[in-house]
């Protein structure tokens, strides 16, 4: 297996600030990689490393076979979190343009417009101006630019945010065939379903460092089996006082809880007291997992450089 | 392709391709000559109405000759094309009448007239004082024009001139002097200017020409101002586009794919296309006018090499600190603050240009035109007037300018790799300097 992206020991400071410390990471050929991390964690500073556009303080990056140089660039696809596209232009030029940018020349890059356009159901809009488009076409168009160019290397900030259902589906769908052309695929997102969903393997970083990395089974397995999911016929009471019990979350509807001991005690204690309708042992989600990491400070802070 | 040049003709199609971008073309001539338009075009606009005043004549010695000479302002002072077919009134008639009860008093005549200014059945009134004539200026001597209207000044200015002129004869005839005489003692010298004269390379005097208003002044003004034009018009606009782009979140899908100083050089050279093609649009119909009006050699061919080498100078530097400062800032009001600095740089040779004019070769304008924001336009300023200065001074200022044009893209390009990808506060001029002594 060849690795598509590798990071040795990187660390990267802004001033008295430490984004990245110390960072180790291999992404394997032809694999969906997810990046998981609260604002200001360092996720965006490891993509722009992988992308050259930052220089690691030290430690190596190396990029689709090449090190410390923009050399691969134009084999790699990004779509960043916050979509940028020049408003007063057609959705033909400003895809043309991106795809020049990318070493593409403009008769080959045009084909492909239209292919992916109608792809996307945007045939029609080719001529207008992005102004005109509404957010989830723009999303669409700016889904377009980072993989025109057939990037050997994809890396999506939050690809599904703003877009409502048939047009998350109609992204999904690519992102599924990209993959299955051998794309490797780098994931960042906050939506950790989706991520569960998706990917083959999940990066966290969290306060610069890495917290977890490896496929989603062996880091829940990292976790156990310790959370339990129960809904009761009626009011969440009769699991205050109980000893041992912490509330992880309330979905409204069921009720998620960590049990220190034995969950059958836990549940014989409960049956006591009223009536089960669902008990349920489980491994936490990644979505509890990424909270009892970052729980302490999960502050908004500014994305930082 | 090669990026740099992608990102240029992109930069410079979306330019002009741009609807600002026609009417740039037009506002241009617009401004520089509008101006001398309208007023040709309305100087017959006028208005004709008549303008009635009345006079108070005091002296009782006046009146007579004002209304004699508006009677022949009248008839010949008013009209254009005389020895035409077709004469037309192009100013207003003067109409005086006597106001018939000068013995009133004063006060009170003054507001009855004034009344009637107000009421619109005179435009003006005039009292002269009853000692207009005496020859020293002793006694009510005073002339005094009431007006509502105190904007049109064609009808004082007459009037000025007229009693001027009645008052001066009679004091020539008091003192029993030939009014013929004093005509001719007192014409006017017209004095000639001339270039120099020089020898022809066969040994024959070339004398010296006639000094021609525009070769001398024209000439090296309306360069100096085009050039100007041509920089205002491409530079700062750099600053709108980055930062555009910065706001857009457009900055970071492009250094994905290019390298920070090759979008930043691609976009000057961008811009130094889009004022070339103004330059060839603007020198071409300058050249066509001129050859129009037979005048092309009042201008040298060499003046437009220089206007372009001096246009491609003022443009990377401008350029260059104009697109940093819109790749540090994050905020339009900021970048508007920080630009102020850069646009007084480019503003001195506006606050200047009048004392290198009137002397070229002086100390003060060889130093500020050796200064390299200001040598562009000052130096184009001082090679257009005739003879121009030293070889050596043309060569140093090239040189001083180019090296100064090099370190702005130099420190710009720091800046600009920055600045482009960070967010929220401005940086302070302090931090921009760290910005481009760091690695």
């Amino acid at each position: 297996m060849t690795t598509a992206v590798r990071l040795t020991h990187v660390t990267k400071t802004f001033g008295a600030h430490t984004a990245v410390e110390d960072l180790s990471l291999e992404v394997p050929t032809g694999s969906v990689y997810g990046f998981i991390g609260p604002n200001g964690s360092g996720k965006t500073t490891t993509i722009r490393m992988i992308l050259h556009i930052f220089h690691p303080d030290s430690g190596s990056v190396e990029v689709l076979g090449t090190a410390t140089s923009r050399a691969a660039n134009d084999r790699i696809g990004y779509l960043p979190e916050e979509r940028g596209l020049y408003k007063k232009m057609t959705v033909k030029r400003v895809l043309t343009y991106y795809a020049g940018l990318k070493g593409m020349n403009t008769a080959d890059a045009r084909g492909l417009i239209d292919t992916w356009l109608e792809r996307m159901n945007l045939g029609e809009w080719a001529n207008r101006k992005v102004e005109v488009l509404s957010k989830g076409m723009a999303q669409k168009i700016q889904f377009i630019s980072a993989v025109l160019a057939r990037p050997e290397l994809l890396i999506l900030d939050e690809p599904f945010s703003g877009l409502d259902p048939v047009n998350l589906e109609v992204i999904h769908e690519a992102i599924v065939e990209l993959r299955q052309r051998g794309t490797t695929i780098i994931f960042s997102t906050h939506d950790m379903a989706t991520a569960e969903k998706m990917c083959d393997s999940i990066f966290m970083i969290y306060k610069g460092r890495k917290v977890l990395d490896g496929t989603l089974d062996s880091i829940q397995s990292r976790y156990g089996e310790d959370t339990i999911r129960l809904r009761l016929n009626g009011s969440v009471d009769p699991l205050k006082g109980l000893e041992g019990v912490t509330l992880v979350r309330d979905q409204g509807r069921y009720q998620e809880v960590r049990y220190a001991g034995d969950p059958q005690d836990l549940l014989r204690a409960l049956v006591a007291k009223t009536e089960v309708r669902l008990f349920e042992v489980t491994r936490p989600s990644l979505h509890d997992i990424f909270i009892r990491i970052a729980r302490p400070e999960t502050g908004e802070a500014a994305d930082h450089e | 392709m090669n990026k740099v040049l992608r990102v240029a003709v992109t930069e410079y199609l979306t330019a002009v391709r741009s609807k600002a971008f026609l009417i740039g073309i037009i506002m241009l001539p617009v401004l520089m000559f509008g101006g001398l338009i309208v007023a040709q075009l309305t100087k017959d606009k006028v208005d004709l109405k008549d303008r009635r005043f009345a006079v108070i004549d005091r002296s009782g010695k006046m009146y007579e000759a004002i209304a004699r000479r508006a009677e022949e302002r009248n008839r010949n002072g008013i009209f254009n094309g005389q020895d035409g077919a077709d004469p037309k009134q192009i100013r207003p008639r003067f109409l005086p009448q006597v106001f018939e009860k000068p013995e009133t008093e004063s006060r009170t005549v003054e507001l009855v007239l004034s009344e009637q200014v107000r009421a619109g059945e005179l435009f003006a009134f005039l009292v002269i004082g009853k000692d207009i004539l005496n020859t020293k200026g002793e006694g009510d001597t005073e002339v005094a024009y009431y007006t509502e209207t105190p904007t049109f000044t064609d009808l004082p200015g007459w009037i000025e001139q007229a009693v001027n002129e009645e008052v001066m004869a009679h004091r020539f005839t008091e003192a029993e002097v030939d009014q013929a005489l004093v005509k001719r003692l007192t014409r006017h010298t017209p004095v000639k200017r001339l270039g120099l004269a020089a020898l022809s390379d066969t040994g024959e005097l070339i004398k010296a020409k006639e000094e021609n208003k525009l070769a001398t002044f024209g000439i090296p003004a309306i360069s100096m101002f085009l050039l100007f034009i041509l920089v205002m018009s491409s530079a700062p606009a750099l600053l709108n586009t980055v930062l555009e782009e910065k706001l857009q979140k457009i900055s970071e899908v492009l250094i994905s794919a290019v390298t920070p100083f090759q979008l930043m050089f691609g976009k000057l050279i961008g811009a130094v296309m889009v004022s070339l093609t103004l330059s060839v649009l603007y020198l071409g119909s300058v050249v066509f006018f001129l050859a129009r009006m037979e005048m092309l050699s009042l201008v040298p061919v060499s003046l437009f090499a220089w206007f372009l080498l001096f246009q491609l100078l003022a443009l990377m530097i401008f350029g260059s600190v104009f697109s940093a400062i819109g790749a540090a800032c994050s905020e339009l009001k900021d970048a508007q603050n920080m630009m102020f600095p850069a646009m007084m740089l480019v503003m001195i040779p506006m606050f200047t240009w009048m004392p290198v004019l009137q002397a070229p070769s002086s100390t003060f304008s060889r130093v500020i035109s050796l200064f390299p924001p200001a040598t562009p336009m000052l130096m184009m300023l001082r090679i257009a007037i005739p003879p121009g200065p030293p070889w050596w001074e043309i060569a140093l200022a090239v040189v001083l300018t180019t090296g100064f044009m090099l370190l702005c893209v130099w420190a710009s390009a720091k800046i600009f790799r920055v600045g482009i990808l960070s967010q929220g506060q401005t940086p302070t001029f302090k931090k921009l300097l760290v910005w481009i002594i760091s690695r």
